[in-house]
Parts: structure tokens; C-alpha cells; sequence
């Protein structure tokens, strides 16, 4: 954006190396997840790092086929684990969860980020202001309480029925929106707390989105990060009218 | 008025005058400020009218700035600082909402209550978007308790309520305006 964010060649290095080594973490702790089996994730077990592969998927090859089997690979590299309950050690399912859940994460937030710069600095500003977390997560959690009784109430009508799904689009997108927030907040953060340095907002949010990953795939604790995290998007976003400047003002209305 | 003195006419430089008061001419047009400078020179009308209008900047910047009283600053901060008793509602008003959350879920029978519900909700929008291609009947309307109804409004206006007073708390002070 501006020139003065132009990092110099340490500040760099320095960025450099927390993000690989972020990438690294995620993947060890999408190993952790998938060896731990998650009891506690359940479902968003499966729906964050991915399917544990099976053992035995693929035993022989298909009569005349010469074609590479997919899941070779994948079966050669899966060890079985020596903790209770025992399943496989997948290091490249846990690459796949990087790749794939990882990566979409970091490219929704940079988008959000592209598209919409100054609500989003809105947004953050208000989430660095004193308080401001604890405001957004409580914030969220009662947006999200706003939002289920006008979902229930629009399912007792006939008519407004239809407005449910487009109710429910709008506060993925808001949420999503805040989740990017979230990220280049984490960003920043790094940058001042641990002395990085000042780098391209988009490096600062790439890391933070890597951080809201890791932190989602922490075995048992990961449900809670992924719920604070969205419940702090979904509030501040909705506390500053999708990162408005006038904010929640009815003054146009009063004239 | 009519000679045109510094090669400018008067219409033109009554038109300038407050650029040129300003400052602004001879930054944006220096060539003009001086033809504007010959010009007042040797008109005495416009010449006047630049006099009036030199006054007013010059009184004012000799006007004496009264000087604040020391408590000015603590008495704004107190006044824009958000009410202690707003902060403690914001808590208290989960307990409210709490409440309601708790007993629309016993109402509805438990999470798997709401689980039915929010399936029933997809099924009726299917059912209805039939309709509306004339391929099905209208899906009938639920039956919902009034106490069901009166709770969920309840909430929804308790949370809107929430929100507005959580909006105010989290307002930038002005110490973080500044900063920012």
C-alpha cells in the first residue's frame, strides 16, 4: 500500500521464518489431531483437518491398470499410532488439512482484506481499542443470539420463510468478514508485541490467519478457539456496521 | 474602473480579491498575484474592497486567546467517558438473555428439538420453492406456542437492546481518535 510499510531485509527474514514455521505447527498439529482421533472436536474434527485415511483402502491394483494410485502415497506415509484410541499418523493428511482448510482461510481473509480495505481498518481499530476483544466476543455471541430468534421467528411464518436462507448467507458473510478482521489484528499484533517490524498488511494478515488456524487445530481446545475467534469477527463487524465510519448513527433518519 | 490598471479588469479582480487575502493566488497563480498587486495599486475601489476584507483575518488574529481553566480537560474526559452503570448492564443483560435461551431450548424439547427444527425449516423451503413453480401444495405454516413466539421476541429485542449499549462501550475514546 504505502511505501513507509516497505520491510527491511531482517524484518523480512523475520517474517519469513514465523510464517514457515506456523505452516510447520499447523501441520503437526493437524498430525495431533488426526492421531488423537479429536474425541472432543467430533465432526469438526473431520470437517477442519479432514478424513483419517484407512488402512487397506487400496490393497490391489485393478487388473490392466497402469494408472498412478492416488492413495499409495498417502497409505505408504501413514503409521499407526501408539496412543489410545489408535488412529493412523497421516503427516500428509495433515499437509492436505494445510492445504486445503489452511489455505482457503488465508485466501478468504486476504480477499476481504483487498476488497474491502477501509472497513476493515474500521474494524480492526475498534477491536485494538481498549476492551475491545472481550466487547467483540460478547458481542458476537449476542448477535448470535439476535440472529437464531429471528431465524425461529421467520420459520413460524409462511411468507418470510424464504428470507431464512438469505438471513443466514448474510451472517456467514459478516462472520467471514470478522474472521479476516480477527486476522489482520493477530497480524499487527506480531508485528508490535514481538518487535517484527513493520511489513505489508497482507504478510501481517497472512500470519495472523496461519495463527487462527493453528489455534483451531489445537486437539480438545481448538472448538473453543474456533468459537471465540468467529464470535469476535461476527461481534465487531456488527458493532461497526460492517467497519462504517458513522457507525450505528441514526442521525440521517432525524431530520 | 475602466482603464484596466495592471492589465486586469475590476470585475475580475473583486472576483480574486479573497484569493488573493488568502494567500492562495500566489501559490497557484503567482503571475496573476502580481498583475492582481499592480492592479490595487492604482485602482482606489478595489483597493477599498481589499482593505475590508485584509481587516477581518487581521482583527482576529490579534484577538487574545482566553487561556482554559486546568480542570477543562479532566471535565471533558469525565463527560465522554462511558457511564459505569452502561458497562455493568451490558454484563447483567446476559443473564436476561440467558434465561430466555434456556427456556426456549427446554420449550423446543432440547437441542434435538432445535435440530428438528432447523431440518423442518430446509424441508419447508423446499416444499414452498415447489410451490412456487406450481409443482407441490404450500407447506403448511407451524404450529408455534404464543409463549414460544413472546420468548423469542423477547430476546430479539433484549439482544438488539444488548447491542446498541455494547456499540456505545466500545466506542474509540478520544485519546485512541487521536491516536489513530
Amino acid at each position: 500500500m504505502s511505501e513507509s510499510v516497505e520491510p527491511s531485509r531482517p524484518t523480512r527474514w523475520r517474517w519469513v521464518i514465523a510464517i514457515v514455521a506456523l505452516g510447520v505447527i499447523g501441520v503437526l498439529l493437524a498430525i495431533a489431531d488426526i492421531a488423537l482421533n479429536a474425541p472432543w472436536l467430533g465432526p469438526v474434527s473431520d470437517i477442519v483437518v479432514g478424513p483419517p485415511v484407512t488402512f487397506g483402502a487400496v490393497k490391489e491394483r485393478l487388473p490392466g491398470s497402469d494408472r498412478f494410485e492416488r492413495t499409495k502415497p498417502v497409505q505408504t506415509f501413514t503409521f499407526v499410532s501408539p496412543f489410545k484410541p489408535r488412529a493412523p499418523i497421516s503427516p500428509l493428511q495433515g499437509l492436505r488439512a494445510l492445504l486445503s482448510n489452511g489455505a482457503a482461510l488465508i485466501f478468504i481473509a486476504l480477499a476481504v482484506l483487498v476488497v474491502f480495505p477501509n472497513q476493515a481498518r474500521i474494524a480492526v481499530q475498534r477491536l485494538e481499542s481498549s476492551g475491545g476483544p472481550i466487547i467483540a466476543v460478547v458481542a458476537g455471541v449476542v448477535t448470535a443470539l439476535l440472529v437464531i430468534a429471528a431465524l425461529l421467528l421467520l420459520r413460524f411464518t409462511l411468507i418470510f420463510l424464504v428470507l431464512v436462507p438469505v438471513l443466514a448467507a448474510v451472517v456467514l458473510a459478516i462472520a467471514l468478514f470478522g474472521i479476516a478482521c480477527v486476522t489482520l489484528a493477530i497480524g499487527r499484533l506480531m508485528q508490535t508485541r514481538l518487535r517484527f517490524g513493520s511489513v505489508h498488511p497482507l504478510i501481517a494478515a497472512l500470519a495472523g490467519a496461519l495463527v487462527v488456524f493453528d489455534l483451531v487445530l489445537i486437539p480438545y481446545a481448538g472448538i473453543v478457539a474456533l468459537a471465540v475467534v468467529t464470535f469476535a469477527g461476527l461481534g465487531i463487524v456488527t458493532l461497526t456496521r460492517f467497519g462504517s465510519a458513522s457507525g450505528w448513527s441514526f442521525r440521517d433518519l432525524n431530520w | 474602473m475602466t482603464d484596466q490598471p495592471g492589465d486586469l479588469a475590476c470585475a475580475r479582480a473583486r472576483v480574486l480579491i479573497e484569493a488573493y487575502v488568502d494567500g492562495d493566488l500566489a501559490r497557484t497563480d503567482p503571475d496573476l498575484a502580481a498583475r492582481m498587486k499592480v492592479h490595487l495599486a492604482d485602482c482606489d475601489d478595489c483597493r477599498k474592497q481589499y482593505q475590508q476584507a485584509v481587516s477581518l483575518p487581521f482583527r482576529l488574529k490579534a484577538l487574545r486567546a482566553p487561556q482554559p481553566p486546568p480542570s477543562l480537560l479532566t471535565n471533558v474526559m469525565h463527560a465522554v467517558r462511558p457511564e459505569r452503570g452502561e458497562s455493568r448492564r451490558a454484563w447483567a443483560l446476559l443473564i436476561p438473555e440467558a434465561a430466555l435461551v434456556a427456556f426456549i431450548v427446554w420449550y423446543l424439547s432440547g437441542l434435538d428439538g432445535l435440530a428438528s427444527v432447523a431440518s423442518g425449516t430446509v424441508s419447508d423451503l423446499q416444499v414452498l420453492l415447489n410451490w412456487g413453480v406450481g409443482a407441490a401444495q404450500p407447506p403448511s405454516i407451524p404450529v408455534a406456542d404464543v409463549f414460544l413466539l413472546a420468548a423469542l421476541i423477547a430476546l430479539a429485542i433484549t439482544a438488539a437492546y444488548h447491542l446498541a449499549i455494547l456499540s456505545r462501550l466500545s466506542a474509540p475514546t478520544l485519546r485512541e481518535h487521536r491516536r489513530a
